[in-house]
This record gives C-alpha cells, structure tokens and sequence, in this order.
C-alpha cells in the first residue's frame, strides 16, 4: 500500500457567474513513502489545486467532485474537518507557492512553530524552545532569528523558516507548491540543495511542484507531468529525460537549453491551453501538438502504461505497440516546434556593432538622512561597458546587484554620482545627466523600458489600439489613417495577427505572453535605438518565454536596436545576450561574450551563478 | 523606543499648532462680544450706547491690544489653567462650566463608542468568517441600510417613541430633583436620562466598524498566512482570532482614533435633541452666544481630545504591528 493514493480525481469549481470549469480530471497516482515525485506543469495546469485538493484546503467555489484520496491507509477526501485536524502538520505539512506571506507578519516566528507543535505534540514550554533551535540548524539559519518576526527575514530566509515549519513534527508527507519561484537563482539552489538533503536524511515523501523542468529533473525520482487538468504522462525522472511520451513533455524538455553549447537551441510550444470550461473534444492538447493524428482530434487518449511509466498519446501507444514503429515511425525525443536559436557566431558578429551608449566609470551613491545621521550606500561602483546596435547585453546579478539602479540612470531616471552615460545619438554625443525638459523627453523616445510584470505595464481600462496610439501621437505627432496604419504594423511586427483582431481588445483579455508582446510593440512604438528589458520573461510560462526570447532576438536584428537584458539568470542570458555583464554588490565582476564567459568563468561569484542553473543534462 | 518617542514628538507639535489655531480662528469672526452682551441685557431694538459696550468689555475682560500681544496673554494664562470666563454664563469661569458638562459627554462617548468599537469589530469579524451564511447578509444588508440614517434623525424617532408615546424614558436633561455626586438615586436617574442618546448613537456608530472589519477580514482570509494555519491543523478559533482577526484589526484601531474626533459632531446634535447637559449643548450655546473664552476652551479641549486618542492609537498600532515600529524608527 501507499502512503498516498489518488484515485479517479477530479475538482471542479462552479463559481456563480461563469461557466462550471474542471480544474482537475480523473487524476490517479500514488507516492510511495520517502519518494520524491515532481509534477510540472503550466500556469492553469490544474496542478496548484491538485495540490491544494491533496491537503484539503480548497475553498468554495471549488470542491472535489470525484475520485478518493487516501493518505496511509485513510480514506480522507471527505473525512470531518475535526478528524482531519488530527493528521494535518503531524502527517501532511506542506511550503507554499515562493512563501513570502506565508507568516503571520504580526507575530514572531518562535510563536508560529510553538502553536503548531503544541497543538500536535506532547512538548511544552522549554521542550518546544529546543525542538526549535533543532530545526533552526537544521535549516542552517542563526538561532538569533527565533524570535524575529518575518519582515526581519530575508526572502531566501523566509523560505527556509517555512521549510522548517514543514518539518516541524516530522511529517510523513510534504507538499511542496513551487517553493522558491521568485526567489534569486543562488538561493533557489540552494534551498533546494537543503530540501533534497533533508529529504535523503529522514525519509518525508514530497510533492514538488513546480513549473521549472529544470530543477523537477534535477531533484525528482519520478514525475507526472500535468496538462489541462489531467496527468498526461508519468516516468522516472531519468526515463522522462531520455525518452519522453507525450509531445507536451517534449515541448517542456525543449524549452530547456545548455547553455555550454556552441548553438543553444530551444523549443516552444505554440498556442495556448485550452478553456477547462469547454467541452473538449479528442486530446486536449491536440490543437498545439505537431504529432497530432486524425485520431487525437476524435478520441481522448486515455493514461496508459507504457515504456517505463504512463502516457495518454495516442501516437506515443502506436509507436510503442508491436511493429508500430515502422507503420508510424520511430519515437521522436524532441519536439517538432517553432525554434529559437542563438549561436556563437551572431554573438561575434554582433559585438561589431556601433557603440550607441557608452557607461564610463559610472558610481551611483544614495544617501538616506534620518535626523541627524546621515547613511550613504554605494549601489553602483565603478561601472563601465558599452551598448551597441544589433547586440543584446546581459545584465546579470541577485536582487541588490545595482542592476535596476544602472537601468535606472541609462534611461535618465537617476543621474551618477560620479562618472559619465554618453548616449550616441543623431545629435552627436550627449551626456545623459545633462537632460532636462524637452531634451530628457525626445531622449526617452531613444531609450525604451520593458517591465518585468506584463499584467501591469498595460493600462486595464484602455484598448491596445489606444495603448499603442499613445506614443506615436505623443512623439511622431501621427493622427488618423497614419495612426492606425502604424499601430496595425506594430501589433504585426509583435506577431500579434491579425492586427485589426487585437486593436479593439483590452490587455487583460490576452495572454501573459500576448500582454509582454504589446508591451514590446510599445517600446517599439517610437523607434527606439535602445531597450531596457527588466527580466521580461521570469513572471511568464516556461512554454512561452522562449517565444518572447525570439521576439526579443529576432528585433535585435531587423530593427537594428540594443538591447539591454537585465535579469538573474544566467540560463537565459546565454539564449539572447551576445554579452554578459555580471554584477555583484554593485561591482562589475565579469564581462565579455556570454559563451566565453559560462564555459570559463573568472571570477568567483560568476561560477556560484552557473553552478546554481539546474542541469538535468 | 525611537518609534515612540517619535510620535510623542509629533504629538507635541501638533499640539502647538492646534493651540494657535483654537487663538486665531474666533477672532477672524465678524460680531462683538460685549455689543450682543448689551443688547441682549436691554432688548433687541435698544439704542446701543458706547460707553455701555465699553464697560462692558471692561467687565468681561474682553480682549484688547494688538493680536500678538493678546497671543502671548493667551499663552501665559493657558499654562496657569486659567481660561477665563464665560461670557453667556457670567460670572462663572469657564472650567467651572465645562467641568459641569464634561463628564456627561465623555462618558456618554467613550461608553458608546468603545462599545460600539467592540460591537462592530466582533459582529464584522465574524460575519467574514462564516462569509455568505444568513448571518453575514443580515449584518451587511443591516448595516448597509441603517448606516445611511443619521444619529440625530434616530435620536428625534427614539424622543418621539420611547420619550412621548410609550413615556419610559425622560425625553429631556441629565437629571431630576437628585443631587449630583455618587449616590445611588442621581446614578439612577442619569443612567435613564442618557439611555436614550446613547442608543441614538449606538445604533449607527457600529456600522462603520462592521463593515471595515468584515472587509479587511475577508481579504487577509485569502492570506497565504491563513491558509498555512489551517493547514497547520490549528483549531478554528486559533486561526480565525489570532491569525486572521489579530491582522485585520490594524486598520481599526487607527480608524477608532479619527472616528472620535467625528463622533463629537454627531453627539452635538444627539444632546441638543434630547437637550442633554453635555459638551455638545454647551458649545451650540457658546456659538450662538459668541462666547469666545468658552468656545475656545471647548474647541481646544476636543482637537486635545483627538489628538491624544490619535497618540494613543499610534502607540498601540506600534505595539500591535511590529512593521510599523521597524519601518519609522
């Protein structure tokens, strides 16, 4: 027996005012107990309320609708909440989704570990204390921060005190729901490194999810991997690596590149998931899947056993029965999708470009006065590099490198403390501290900004025509047939087609990647010779970055700007950047060719960066 | 410790500025004092004689000299605690006929409010707590309608029905024939005297902490925070009062000090209804009178008031909410 069965599992959410919508579909698996079994998906996956079904926390208007779930021989799916108490944490605990709230901010952390252990265990008073500082050490954390409240934590911190919540009573069993999403590369590793040794010394079961194939390859014994609310294929984590079934994990595992590689290629997954509200008929991931046959658009390919695990694909059966190779070909491992590729070469080429800003030994000191003291802080220190046309630099480093504060000063928000930004533009050299006014107002239509989060960079109240409008009105003076013509050929060169379909819609009717699409075309709008994008990609799915990423590239070259990639990842720097910068504490502390710089990195703080991208490869 | 004495700090400026401001406002207002005092002794249409209105000013010491020299007296009897005194009520001082008001008004407020805080806050809490059951939509669509009433409108419906129909309750004064002090009889009569302004307010006042409360509740309840404690197994209780309640009263208790301030607006027009011998009857009078020394002393005594109940709030919001503390000290 299991320690956990899921059998026949389904959630549906009925809310008042829409459609009924089933997040999950007759989902079954089982964990074995002190197994570690990750499951990926998309955002909308269903794999967040799967999760959140396991532990019996869904929230009107969502319930669970079919199927049983039955932890260590307990049949809990519908078990008394009174009952339930009695297993919750001491069982089944769980670290929430890139926990930064998952702390009582009003009271102090020591509270929030006595509460639970006392609530389920015999320990009080001192015992409890000890029990504390034990699990303190074992997350590596000072015992000074016991009694801290959470706002004095790091986020990296944070996420430690909450795994250690979770292990508090030893349990048997721990969800984890995307632990470390947000958090930098560095401390995502190695918070991970801390679970997965945890993990081997007392023998939990876990749950990761996560929607980073990379580190679910990395950390996982076996994988489900979740599509439209329903497990599509399930494998050991070594077998799903070299011989996957279903298109869709092929897709996943393509998005993912080496970035050691001459060529680094990736895949996407073009479209979108389906509406879980309609009726679907056939696969429900037939409309995005270039193996698709007559077949898949007819009957839903049920999960099967198959290879070393299970898989619903139609062709991934056919292909695996007896002489089905050779009536429909040989198993493929990659997926047959849109490519996005970056060589070496263009990076050669491109660093031939003209030098259009020039960071000449730029510092940027803030001062804080409070009273009479008076504190400085050196952001930056010392920066100098170049930005050229038709090149993409990278900007790397963790949150409080001086990344956005160099941003900051590149696009005339901020001015050096020391030192000089000459921008190269049609008017000679111009030194950009010194603009004010109208001179600051025509150099914002040469450099322009790409936020990190597309779901608020685009005005919720406005249509995208009007969205884009904006800028060629406010700075080419267009009005009328021009105005649209121009804003048509926007959403075109953004591959939002056909245009005329997206000029009535609002941004919050599109998709994440659709949304940062508009906001490009927006940066793009007035013709800018530079683009400041501030990790463009990191709150979109994995299956739709490597779109944005191509998007990104492929105007680098056509349009004959620079880009200025900033971001904390060294993995996506090396798909677009033809140069990496790496900052630590605000110093430069490499600089050169991206592919030069990962395969043989001088400086210390680069290899901790490379070391921490997952490499199931 | 900075946190504190930073507020206490802005407490003591305020406080000045408050001080300068209760000078300089009656005096910007148009009438003299001893010229309504005169006409009020020898009838509306009498010939006003100067020499009268002179003495009179003598006789009140009504001010005289340039403003700033009037300032720096003002100032100096300030710190003695001498106020002067009332015009209207000539010759008592004007502590002496505040003292008599005060407590009836500070007691009739803080009973009502501090009730109605308590009432609002656990009605509105838990109302979010079992949200969308009959007992949510009663207390919301309750609220919703009697908050659009006013206390004086309810207090006029109180004095009609419970005063003059049904007769239970004295429809005016503090008091009858007792005499003031603690002895049973005058308790008695001043707590039915005062049941009914205190129900006037007591009806609307909870509203706005129902409301508040329910809907702060309800969204720390998709806190990330709430949904750990629930799957920490912790009793109901534990998490909808210590993790969900304990949060969502922060914006309260900063809201209960403004809302004092406000409530002595409303108050005025409960007492003059129920003709009430407190504060807010007393300072109808001092405007109708232009009784500057009372009007003045009435109007710094309230602005004090709310300035120490904002003190105070800020200071149990830095012992409430350790975020605060951190970010402003």
């Amino acid at each position: 027996m299991s320690l956990l069965d899921v059998s026949d599992l389904s959630v549906r959410y009925e809310p008042k005012s829409h459609r009924p919508l089933d997040a999950v579909q007759h989902v079954s698996f089982s964990i074995e107990a002190g197994e570690f079994v990750g499951l990926i998906g998309e955002s909308g996956s269903g794999k967040t309320t799967l999760g959140t079904a396991l532990l019996r926390l869904l929230q009107r208007p969502g319930r669970i609708s079919a199927g049983s779930i039955t932890f260590d021989g307990t049949d809990i799916t519908h078990l008394h909440e009174d009952e339930l108490r009695d297993l919750r944490w001491r069982d089944i605990s769980t670290v929430f989704q890139s926990s930064m709230n998952a702390l009582n901010p009003v009271t102090r952390v020591e509270a929030q570990f006595r509460d639970v252990i006392e609530q389920h265990s015999r320990l009080r008073g001192e015992a409890v204390t000890t029990r504390i500082r034990e699990l303190f050490d074992m997350v590596i954390i000072d015992h000074r921060f016991i009694s801290a409240y959470p706002h004095e934590l790091s986020g990296g911190m944070r996420q430690r005190v909450n795994l250690a919540l979770a292990l508090a009573l030893e349990p048997k069993f721990v969800l984890l729901d995307e632990p470390t999403t947000g958090l930098d590369v560095v401390v995502q590793h190695s918070i991970l490194e801390n679970v997965r040794r945890l993990q081997a010394e007392q023998g939990f079961a876990v749950l990761f999810i996560s929607h980073d194939i990379g580190t679910v390859l990395d950390l996982s014994d076996r994988i489900l991997v979740m599509y439209a609310g329903r497990i599509v294929e399930e494998q050991p984590a070594a077998a799903l690596l070299r011989d996957p079934l279903h298109p869709y994990s092929k897709g996943l595992l393509g998005s993912y590149g080496d970035p050691r590689a001459e060529t680094v290629r990736i895949t996407y997954v073009p479209g979108r998931p389906p509406d879980l509200s309609l009726e679907i008929r056939g696969c429900s991931f037939a409309p995005r899947c270039p193996e698709r046959i007559a077949r898949c658009t007819e009957v839903d390919p049920p999960l099967l056993p198959m290879a070393a695990g299970r898989a619903a694909c139609h062709v991934a059966q056919l292909q695996r029965d007896e002489g089905g190779a050779g009536e429909h070909g040989e198993p493929k491992r990659t997926f047959d999708g849109p490519q996005f590729v970056k060589t070496a070469e263009e990076s050669t080429q491109a660093l031939r470009g003209d030098v259009v800003l020039t960071v000449d030994h730029v510092s940027k000191v803030f001062t804080r006065r409070r009273g009479l003291t008076v504190q400085h802080t050196e952001a930056v220190t010392d920066a100098s590099f170049v930005l050229r046309k038709g090149e993409v630099t990278a900007l790397v480093g963790q949150s409080g490198s001086g990344k956005s504060t160099l941003a900051r000063m590149i696009t005339g928000v901020d001015s050096p403390t020391t030192g000089r930004i000459v921008f190269h533009g049609p008017n000679g050299d111009q030194e950009v501290a010194g603009f004010r006014g109208r001179s600051l107002r025509d150099y914002r239509s040469n450099v322009q900004m790409v936020f990190q989060d597309p779901y608020s960079s685009i005005n919720p109240a406005k249509r995208l025509g009007y969205v884009l409008a904006r800028p060629l009105a406010n700075y080419h003076g267009l009005k009328g047939d021009a105005l649209r013509d121009r804003v048509e050929e926007l959403l075109e060169t953004v591959a939002l087609t056909p245009a005329d379909r997206f000029v009535n819609r609002y941004g919050y009717e599109l998709s994440g990647g659709q949304r940062q699409r508009v906001v490009i075309a927006k940066a793009l709008a007035v013709e800018p010779d530079i683009i400041v994008a501030d990790e463009p990609i990191s709150s979109l799915d994995v299956s739709i970055r490597a779109e944005i990423l191509e998007l990104l590239g492929g105007l680098v070259q056509t349009k004959d700007v620079g880009i200025l990639y900033i971001t904390h990842d060294l993995l996506s720097a090396r798909m677009l950047a033809d140069e990496v910068i790496v900052l630590n504490n605000g110093r430069i502390v490499e600089q050169g060719q991206t592919l030069a710089v990962i395969r043989s990195p001088q400086d210390a703080y680069t290899r901790t960066l490379i070391e921490a991208i997952p490499n199931p490869f | 410790m900075r946190y504190f004495a930073r507020k206490f700090g802005f407490f003591v400026a305020t406080l000045w500025a408050v001080v300068t401001l209760n000078f300089l406002i009656p005096r910007l207002q148009p009438g003299d004092p001893a010229e309504i005092m005169v006409k009020k002794l020898a009838g509306k249409d009498a010939q006003l004689d100067p020499a009268q209105v002179r003495a009179m000013r003598a006789m009140l010491g009504a001010p005289d000299g340039s403003l700033v020299q009037q300032y720096g007296t003002y100032l100096g009897e300030l710190v003695r605690g001498n106020f002067g005194l009332s015009y209207s009520y000539y010759p008592f001082k004007v502590t002496e006929v505040i003292g008599q008001a005060f407590w009836w008004t500070v007691i009739l407020v803080t009973v009502t409010q501090a009730l109605s805080f308590v009432v609002g806050v656990v009605l509105g809490a838990y109302a979010a707590w079992r949200r969308n059951s009959r007992f949510d939509s009663v207390v919301t669509l309750g609220s919703t309608f009697l908050g659009t009433l006013q206390p004086f409108w309810i207090a006029l419906l109180l004095l009609y029905v419970f005063g003059y129909s049904l007769g239970w309750f004295p429809t005016s004064g503090g008091y009858e024939e007792s005499t003031p002090g603690l002895n049973f009889p005058f308790v008695q009569e001043a707590v039915s005297h005062s049941f009914l302004p205190a129900l006037a307010l007591l009806i609307v006042t909870p509203i706005g902490w129902i409301l508040g409360m329910r809907n702060t509740m309800i969204m720390n309840l998709g806190e990330d925070y709430i949904r750990l404690a629930k799957a920490k197994g912790l009793p109901d209780r534990v998490v909808a009062l210590k993790y969900a309640a304990r949060n969502a009263l922060l914006p309260s208790v900063t809201g209960f000090a403004l809302a004092l301030g406000g409530v002595l607006g409303g108050a005025i027009l409960v007492e003059q209804a129920f003709d009430y011998p407190g504060l807010g009857r007393l300072m109808g009078e001092a405007v109708e009178n232009k009784d500057y020394p009372l009007l003045q002393t009435l109007m710094l005594l309230t602005t004090v008031g709310v300035l120490v109940a904002n003190l105070v709030a800020d200071l149990l919001y830095g012992v409430l909410d350790p975020r605060a503390r951190r970010a402003q000290s």
